[in-house]
């Protein structure tokens, strides 16, 4: 090629041949992009695609969109389709729009005439002049007799209990279609098979709703975290009984409610758990049988990995035994724990095996996906045992637990009642001796540990409490002036049937806490108030005396709070306070 | 060396791809009945200022497609640098919208020199690998230049902040680095770079683009909040079904549920109307749109009219692909209009302003450039 046909790019430049080559393989991926939006198309297409378009628009207008009741495990109302007429008008056949929509403005609340005129002026055929009307507007417009304005008579939701289990119970859209909750579960097969004229019967009972929905708003005003969580689930059948995320909304309204109050804390937020998640990886070194409650571990000074410190907040500095280190809530020593029972392996085979590293089935669409390490180096493993590091939502740690406070069997969570008949297998989580060993160490932080504050008259608990620092978002690090803080109770420890938990989202110490706004503080007391309300409602009765000193018999001699100090100390049927 | 003349005007205009220019046109009154069917039924307030604007912007195109190649080519730098002043003129006096600076006030018309960024960043790389030879190409340090003629307007608009915009214009530019036979290993290199810097890019974004992130991992989340546009456009477009519920009958769309109907989701509220069928059509008249571009590129015996013809090939895919992945809730909402269709004037202009160069580069793709305007 000579220099100055070169310099002129000519037709054997061998750029363009390279780039000619190119070239195709671009436009060949661009056309399999157009190909790959095409078919999400068909994806996106409804099971029944040949459906006329009279039909689909019949379905639009919501002939075909009876949804079944949603009622309470007992029976209570909570959703419900009422059949109500819309106004529309025809603009060809309205022969005066101005007088029309004059008339028609003063017997319909809520609209103008210049909105109604503007609308009937714009439209050809068809037009709605208001959504769902009374039997009196229906009347007074009848009685307008304009010609050219019709009723189309349409499924409208209303649900009579408001604010109770909004996010559960969920909302619809103007045309009667499920948009979240279970009422979005009922559309999108979440929920099982449906029959408008069978009821959907939810796992909560509303009379245990109510009284969490009532304490936790106490703890709410008291100490205003930005949100709050509040279940009680039943451990042996895994139905949740309550389950309240604040702050709420009224699910007649939910375009009123804002973003933050149609989160779902429980089950859509994804939170570290802090302390609480102690039980997870205590659970877990006792099952191996590596680490026994007789086991102790140094928690003096700080524990050194890599160039992380790890310090404890209720700093003993001392050799502690294996339940003064959870009642105490060592973090050096639960790390120690963690090792000595094999560590990162151990740990991650473990939280699979709880599910923590799946999604929660649920029948709502509100579900976090749980975030989880994938590597575990030393500090991981440390910082995960005592819950940071791994997040999850409030309900799938709190369904996990309930397979291991227990006998160690679990039993998947619902938000659907469960029949007797049709309980699945449980699958076992924990030895059965573990169990008993995580029920006493819970017995004695409630009796005589950090849980103090969670104590019910008359009743033995067992808890742990937790108060996470929240990671800064898009940083690295931790705030350690904004908190998430949490209690959990299992009643009654010796033979746990339910199980209560309330997380607050940086909550705010106050005078009465002495500005503390750990777990302990401000959770503690809630669980406590809800325990002793929903005890009786459930036939849960007071532990017996013999019960209780039997419970303790089963206890380890432990330096400093073993059998003997326990007894020689008021019983947790006291509200004993240090 | 003299420069060959160009033919007389009028034989300039016969020889012009008309089957093109006609498919651009039909393009754009589909996005008329579109228009037309969102405001219910009306031609105020969008569907005649959309026609008006294909009016214009269509005799722009054909004045574009009849310029000399030649002249486009010795534009394409200072043209690149006007855009640039102007991308940071709208950083420090653009007006606030939405939230973010994108326009620039010209007294008559507002203008959103992102949009023009894309015909110029295009533009000024065809011209600047025009004049390298393939062996210069393969040595990375001759790729300083155009990555920094990528990387300054893509810091500009994501200043804005403008998400989709910066994607796309790094789009194009990577595509036409490939074109212009960048080795593969450096691709893979900087691929490489720019997943580590991913965790900054994400510590950097504003609150709402975060939450839009977000919210496309998981839309049913917030079902009136973010994911609301997706969610809605999911229902719209499948209440559509195979035939649609016929023109003006969308009832998701006409009776407002359907947010931004009139431009992002033009494509939910046609779907819902004409159905599974009417959006294959119109996507096979985008392909073909893309086809023809691309035969164009392929034709084209210079170098710059070939990276030119193809860089206006990937930005109507661009648009079209992230504009319909994004209603059909593959990707996140960023913000990309459907080309021809969407209600939005500068879009409009910036795709016809391409369809000018790509027609010109075709018309004259016998004509010979010279690596050096000093050539000339």
């Amino acid at each position: 090629m000579s220099p100055s046909l070169d310099l002129l790019g000519l037709k054997s430049n061998p750029s363009l041949l390279k780039g000619r080559r190119r070239l195709k393989i671009l436009g060949f991926g661009f056309g399999l992009a157009f190909v790959s939006v095409a078919l999400r198309l068909v994806d996106m297409l409804p099971p029944q695609p040949a459906i006329s378009s009279a039909e689909a628009s019949d379905e639009a207008e919501g002939a075909d969109h009876r949804r079944p009741d949603i009622v309470d495990r007992n029976g209570v109302l909570l959703a419900t389709d009422l059949r109500l007429p819309s106004v529309f008008g025809d603009p060809l056949l309205i022969p005066d729009h101005a007088a029309a929509a004059k008339a028609l403005a003063k017997v319909l609340s809520g609209t103008t005439a210049a909105e109604l005129q503007d609308r009937l002026d714009k439209a050809r055929r068809f037009t709605w002049i208001k959504h769902q009307v009374s039997p009196k507007e229906e009347e007074a417009v009848l009685q307008l007799g304009i010609p050219g304005i019709g009723f189309k008579e349409a499924e409208h939701r209303v649900y009579p209990k408001g604010r109770s289990a909004s996010h559960i119970v969920g909302f619809v859209d103007i045309d009667n279609k499920g948009l979240a909750g279970i009422e979005y579960g009922i559309d999108h097969n979440m929920v099982g098979s449906i029959d408008p004229d069978v009821p959907v019967r939810l796992s909560i009972d509303l009379r245990v709703q109510e009284i969490v929905a009532d304490e936790l708003g106490k703890a709410m005003a008291q100490f205003r975290p930005i949100g709050g969580c509040g279940i009680v689930l039943d451990r042996v059948t895994g139905e949740v009984l309550a389950m309240v995320s604040m702050p709420d909304y009224d699910l007649n309204y939910p375009n009123a409610a804002g973003p933050e109050q149609r989160r779902n804390r429980c089950s859509g937020g994804s939170y570290e758990l802090g302390s609480l998640f102690k039980v997870v990886s205590h659970a877990m070194s006792l099952d191996t049988g590596k680490v026994t409650l007789r086991s102790t571990f140094d928690a003096t000074g700080k524990l050194q990995i890599g160039r992380f410190r790890i310090g404890d907040d209720h700093a003993k500095n001392r050799v502690m035994s294996v339940p003064e280190i959870f009642m105490y809530s060592s973090n050096i020593g639960t790390a120690r724990m963690a090792f000595a029972a094999g560590g990162g392996p151990a740990l991650d085979s473990f939280l699979r095996k709880l599910g923590f590293y799946d999604k929660l089935p649920l029948e709502i669409p509100e579900v976090a996906k749980p975030m989880r390490p994938h590597r575990w180096p030393d500090i991981t493993t440390a910082t995960v045992s005592f819950g940071h590091g791994i997040s999850m939502p409030p309900l799938q740690y709190l369904g996990a637990v309930a397979g291991l406070a227990g006998d160690g069997t679990h039993v998947p969570v619902t938000l659907l009642r469960r029949d007797p008949g049709d309980m699945p297998t449980p699958e076992r989580f924990i030895q059965e001796k573990t169990a008993a060993d995580l029920r006493s160490i819970m017995y004695l932080t409630v009796a005589k540990g950090t849980g103090t504050r969670g104590q019910v008259d008359g009743y033995l608990l067992g808890g742990k409490t937790g108060t996470a620092d929240k990671a800064i978002l898009g940083h690295k690090g931790y705030d350690h002036n904004k908190v998430f803080a949490s209690f959990l109770a299992a009643l009654p420890i010796d033979n746990p049937r339910y199980l209560v938990m309330v997380n607050e989202d940086e909550p705010k110490g106050d005078k009465s806490t002495y500005g503390y706004k750990a777990g302990a503080w401000v959770a503690a007391p809630a669980v406590s108030n809800i325990i002793s309300r929903i005890a009786p409602l459930l036939g849960v009765p007071p532990s017996a005396p013999d019960t209780i000193l039997s419970y303790q018999d089963k206890f380890p001699q432990t330096r400093g709070i073993g059998l003997k100090s326990v007894e020689g100390t008021k019983l947790a049927a006291v509200g004993a306070e240090d | 060396m003299i420069r060959p003349p160009l033919p007389s005007l009028g034989a300039r205009f016969s020889g012009l791809h008309w089957p093109l220019i006609g498919l651009i046109v039909l393009m754009g009154l589909v996005g008329y009945g579109v228009l037309y069917s969102a405001a219910g039924g009306s031609n105020d307030p969008w569907a005649w200022r959309h026609a008006m604007r294909l009016g214009v912007g269509v005799v722009i195109m054909l004045m574009i497609a009849v310029t000399d190649i030649r002249w486009l080519f010795n534009l394409a730098f200072p043209f690149y640098a006007i855009v640039l002043a102007l991308l940071l003129g709208v950083d420090v006096m653009g007006e606030i919208s939405k939230g973010a600076q994108r326009w620039i006030d010209l007294g008559i018309i507002q203008i959103q020199p992102s949009e023009l960024m894309k015909l110029a960043l295009i533009m000024a790389l065809a011209r600047w690998f025009h004049g390298r030879r393939i062996e210069d190409v393969r040595r990375p340090l001759v790729l300083i230049a155009p990555l920094l003629m990528i990387a300054a307007p893509v810091v500009l608009v994501l200043l804005q902040p403008d998400l989709g915009t910066a994607a796309m214009l790094a789009g194009a530019g990577t595509a036409l680095l490939f074109l212009a036979g960048v080795p593969i290993w450096q691709f893979l290199l900087v691929g490489a770079a720019g997943a580590a810097a991913l965790p900054i890019l994400w510590s950097r974004l504003h609150d709402y683009q975060r939450q839009r992130v977000l919210t496309f991992l998981n839309p049913e989340e917030d079902p009136l909040g973010t994911g609301y546009h997706i969610i809605q456009s999911k229902i719209a477009l499948g209440s559509g079904g195979f035939w649609g519920k016929g023109y003006l009958n969308g009832s998701q769309a006409q009776l407002n549920f359907l947010p931004e109907k009139q431009t992002d989701f033009a494509f939910t509220m046609m779907g819902e109307e004409v159905g599974f069928v009417g959006c294959v059509v119109v996507l096979s008249l985008f392909l073909l749109m893309l086809f023809l571009t691309l035969r164009i590129a392929i034709r084209s015996q210079s170098q710059f009219g070939r990276l030119v013809a193809m860089g206006m090939g990937c930005n109507l895919a661009l648009y079209v692909s992230i504009n319909v992945a994004m209603v059909t809730g593959l990707v996140p909402v960023v913000g990309i209009p459907l080309p021809m269709v969407s209600y939005g004037g500068t879009a409009m202009l910036t795709v016809l302003m391409g369809f000018g160069l790509t027609l010109a580069v075709d018309a004259q793709r016998e004509t010979i450039i010279p690596r050096f305007p000093g050539h000339l």
